[in-house]
């Protein structure tokens, strides 16, 4: 018996005991037999274990260099080194679904384990749905689409790995993605169970919230990290395309995003239960349509679509599992009205309202551009093109939005906020934001557009610093801890609450370096014989020649440049053109990038070009600002990890009771 | 020494290609500005002036020579769309068929408004409905809740933490 079929046998055993596992989660949860359950729980262990051998079946495969296994061949190559050889796992579609679901079976035993005690209840519709989605991959990955395909006899060497997936972020954009569009499956599972099951009060809405929050958390982790290897490696100067594959990432993002602040609505007043199970089952369905996209090449034409061989299947999948979590959300109506009313217009559930609008406006406009070639392609059959200025123009004013809701929302008091109260917390803030926007008109800005968006970024950053404030001095009021410690113990004491607002702040600072890079980014074209110096903007470059790199696989062509500012040397920059064997067609740029203080601005240079005469062609963009994108991202995880941490431990008094003195505000 | 040649091959591949930039300025940022409203045709979603690609990089050279040759951005624009159809375009254009998706763009977030405010009017006009339910609670009982509800103000004050 050859590695391969081990793995296949693993895959088709999972696939039958998951089956099993539903069958019994069904029964268990229907009878009333916890026994069954329990067996069912089993069955989840052991589908994560089974996943888990042909995972490292596929490793192992891939490490050996086994040419008998199609995908082996197929994605990668004697002389690629470790790393790129491991990147081979989800280089492929079959390695990606495997992934996926091995990220799926093994995150179901970590839930497992966690919450099967607390939410026992729960367990038969979660073990259920889980079993489902699982039995969908499972039986795509034996019997459709298997990375352990093999040849008759063991090829002599791998057609080797798509180059622009050679790089670094390749160890962690894809994997990310991948696991974050199967997170979505928990949270999705609990809020089935609880539909199937009919208890529908406050018990579910904790695990929703806690695996949502760990879903967007990996989700946006891996749209970061594609932002990042965008901009490092594909060689354009930018570091977000609105290409379809990032559109459909975003997308159950931004949805859960919704989620996770609207859901605060139903925690404290009971509002909006009907449209937050919506936004469960819309992310999930969007991660899906998201994996869907990038494995089934829809997007690129009709025709690539007809001929993928996981295409409709999974288009089927996505259609059922629709039908049934609204039918089913349907069918509950009646169990889910709401406990209280809008009071205010001016009120944190209206501003959640508003935030959820904004958020799915931008959701919905990104979906109708991404989908509408094929809208075009199917009606008249002629393709067209839905590129970045569609996007930035569409969801420019609603981001802008988003970002003076996000200053503006916290401020806000649940119920009702009076407008005395609104303006004594609003002013600092404001001012803050009306300073920004005075001082950079004055120094010269003069697109009324990038100075309006800087000012509303400062007014948030206005209005989160002055919540910081705010609960370090009441602490220090109380305990007269020094300042520092205060904040310790202030965010120690309440993650939920000021993770959040470290997010809210990693926003901005994505912000000002999306506002900066996208109306400041300068371009040039440059070229230079060996030894001349050329000037752009503040910068000067001197041309040092060009050298080669033969590498395994690999011929790299280095033109270093030597930069400075004004009399500064600031070092040198070295882009490259990096050809691979077997794909010489698609040379991959090395970009090299320095980051200046004290403006921040990236001096992001690639070759594009050379001639005869020992002359080279560069292409140098000036981006401002662009390295607050990255600092945001590390505040992003601090925050997430921050407001994810050990919420289970201390369940919050008011999710747990209806807090009774809130009947008694209205009245008073 | 395979290597080798193959490199010098490359070499005299990409020599092909990069081209000398012209010295006038105007035109070469005419040019790129060109390049951006166009969608390289081998890339994923790249325009032709962001993309490194060689045809990217013909396309360029063509845009160039044109614009040396006197002719408008409309003309060469008019050039490529009847070459690879509209779908060279990155920007749907704002006329025929495609102007459905800017309609769309437009009608999304009206609806939502509309469905916000009507939600919104709802809710507070339910509340308004059923404000006199509130005397469901005896006068004790709204002494009690009250004094709690005091209390607990008096608490947040202290804390200032609400």
């Amino acid at each position: 018996m050859r590695l391969g079929d081990i793995g296949q046998i693993a895959l088709v055993v999972a696939f039958a005991l998951a089956a099993y596992g539903l069958v019994s989660a069904a029964l268990g949860g229907v009878h009333r037999r916890p026994e069954m359950v329990a067996s069912a729980r089993g069955a989840g262990y052991g589908v994560a274990l089974l996943v888990s051998v042909a995972s490292l079946v596929l490793l192992a495969a891939l490490l050996t260099k086994d040419f008998t296994l199609r995908y082996v061949y197929e994605n990668t190559s004697r002389d690629a080194p470790l790393d790129v050889t491991l990147s081979g796992f989800w280089g492929g579609q079959a390695g990606s679904l495997l992934f996926w679901a091995w990220a799926l079976a093994l995150l179901g035993a970590v839930v497992l384990a966690v919450e099967f005690r607390s939410y026992r209840a729960l367990m038969p519709g979660f073990l259920g749905t889980l079993f489902a989605i699982q039995i969908f991959f499972l039986a795509v990955l034996a019997f459709v689409s298997s990375p352990f395909q093999q040849h008759p006899a063991a090829l002599p060497d791998g057609r080797g790995l798509n180059p622009l997936l050679w790089d670094d972020g390749m160890r962690i954009h894809p994997p990310l993605l991948l696991a974050g569009y199967m997170s979505f499956s928990v949270p999705f599972a609990f809020a089935m169970a609880a539909l199937l099951s009919g208890r529908l009060r406050r018990e579910w809405l904790q695990p929703v919230r806690r695996w949502m929050l760990v879903a967007w958390g990996i989700q946006g982790a891996g749209l970061l990290a594609g932002a990042w290897w965008a901009y490092h490696v594909l060689g354009w100067g930018g570091y977000w395309g609105w290409d379809p594959v990032e559109n459909v990432a975003l997308l159950p993002w931004l949805t859960a995003t919704a989620f996770l602040h609207s859901v605060m609505a139903q925690e404290r007043r009971g509002l909006f239960k009907v449209w937050n199970l919506g936004l469960v089952i819309a992310s999930f369905a969007l991660a899906i349509f998201g994996t869907f996209v990038v494995r089934s090449g829809v997007l690129a034409s009709v025709h690539s679509f007809a001929q993928s061989t996981v295409g409709p299947v999974f288009f089927a999948f996505l259609g059922v599992t629709l039908v049934a979590a609204l039918c089913l959300l349907f069918y509950r109506l009646p169990q889910l009205p709401p406990e209280g009313h809008l009071d205010s217009v001016a009120s944190r559930e209206a501003s959640f309202l508003l935030n959820n609008f904004l958020l799915l406006s931008i959701a919905a406009a990104t979906f109708w551009g991404t989908i509408f070639p094929l809208v075009s392609e199917l009606t008249r059959g002629a393709k067209v093109t839905v590129g970045g200025p569609f996007y930035q123009q569409v969801n420019g004013p609603l981001a802008l939005g988003l970002l003076v809701l996000m200053g503006l929302g916290p401020l806000l008091a649940w119920r009702r906020t009076s407008l005395m109260a609104l303006w004594r917390n609003v002013r600092w803030p404001l001012a803050a934001g009306l300073l920004v926007g005075i001082v950079l008109f004055a120094l010269g800005v003069q697109r009324g557009l990038a100075a309006l968006a800087f000012a509303a970024a400062a007014f948030t950053l206005g209005s989160i610093g002055l919540e910081f404030w705010r609960g370090v001095r009441a602490r220090r009021a109380m305990t007269g801890e020094p300042r520092p410690v205060a904040l310790w113990h202030l965010v120690a004491r309440a993650r939920r609450r000021y993770g959040g607002y470290l997010v809210h702040l990693s926003m901005v600072l994505i912000a000002f370096g999306v506002i900066g890079s996208s109306f400041y980014q300068t371009e040039h074209v440059v070229t230079f014989r060996k030894g001349e110096t050329h000037s752009v903007g503040r910068y000067t470059f001197t041309y040092q020649g060009m050298a080669e790199h033969v590498e395994p696989g690999v011929v790299a062509i280095v033109a270093p440049l030597s930069a400075a500012d004004g009399a500064t040397a600031l070092g040198t920059l070295a882009p490259e053109r990096r050809i691979h064997r077997n794909w010489e067609q698609q040379p991959v740029s090395g970009v090299a990038y320095q980051t200046t203080l004290p403006w921040l601005e990236d001096i992001y240079v690639i070759l594009s070009g050379w001639g005869d005469d020992g002359s080279a062609t560069f292409r140098i963009y000036i981006n401002p600002l662009v390295s607050l994108i990255w600092l945001g991202g590390a505040v992003f995880l601090l925050g997430t990890l921050i407001a994810a941490w050990p919420a289970a431990a201390r369940p919050r008094a008011s999710v747990l009771r209806p807090a009774p003195q809130e009947v008694l505000v209205a009245e008073a | 020494m395979l290597k080798r040649s193959l490199l010098a091959l490359l070499l005299v591949l990409f020599a092909a290609a990069a081209t000398p930039v012209s010295a006038d300025g105007h035109l070469e940022r005419q040019a790129l500005e060109i390049g951006k409203q166009l969608r390289c045709p081998v890339c994923q979603n790249l325009s032709v002036a962001d993309s490194s690609s060689q045809l990217a990089e013909q396309m360029r050279e063509l845009i160039r020579k044109r614009l040396e040759a006197g002719e408008s951005r409309e003309q060469i624009i008019a050039y490529f769309v009847e070459r690879y159809g509209e779908e060279i375009l990155l920007d749907p254009p704002r006329q025929g068929f495609s102007q459905l998706v800017w309609w769309g763009a437009l009608l999304i977030p009206l609806v939502g408004v509309v469905l916000v405010v009507v939600v919104v009017r709802d809710r507070l006009r339910q509340r308004e409905a059923e404000a006199p339910a509130v005397a469901f609670f005896s006068e004790e009982e709204r002494q009690r809740y009250e004094s709690i509800l005091a209390q607990e103000i008096e608490q947040a004050e202290r804390t200032r933490l609400w």
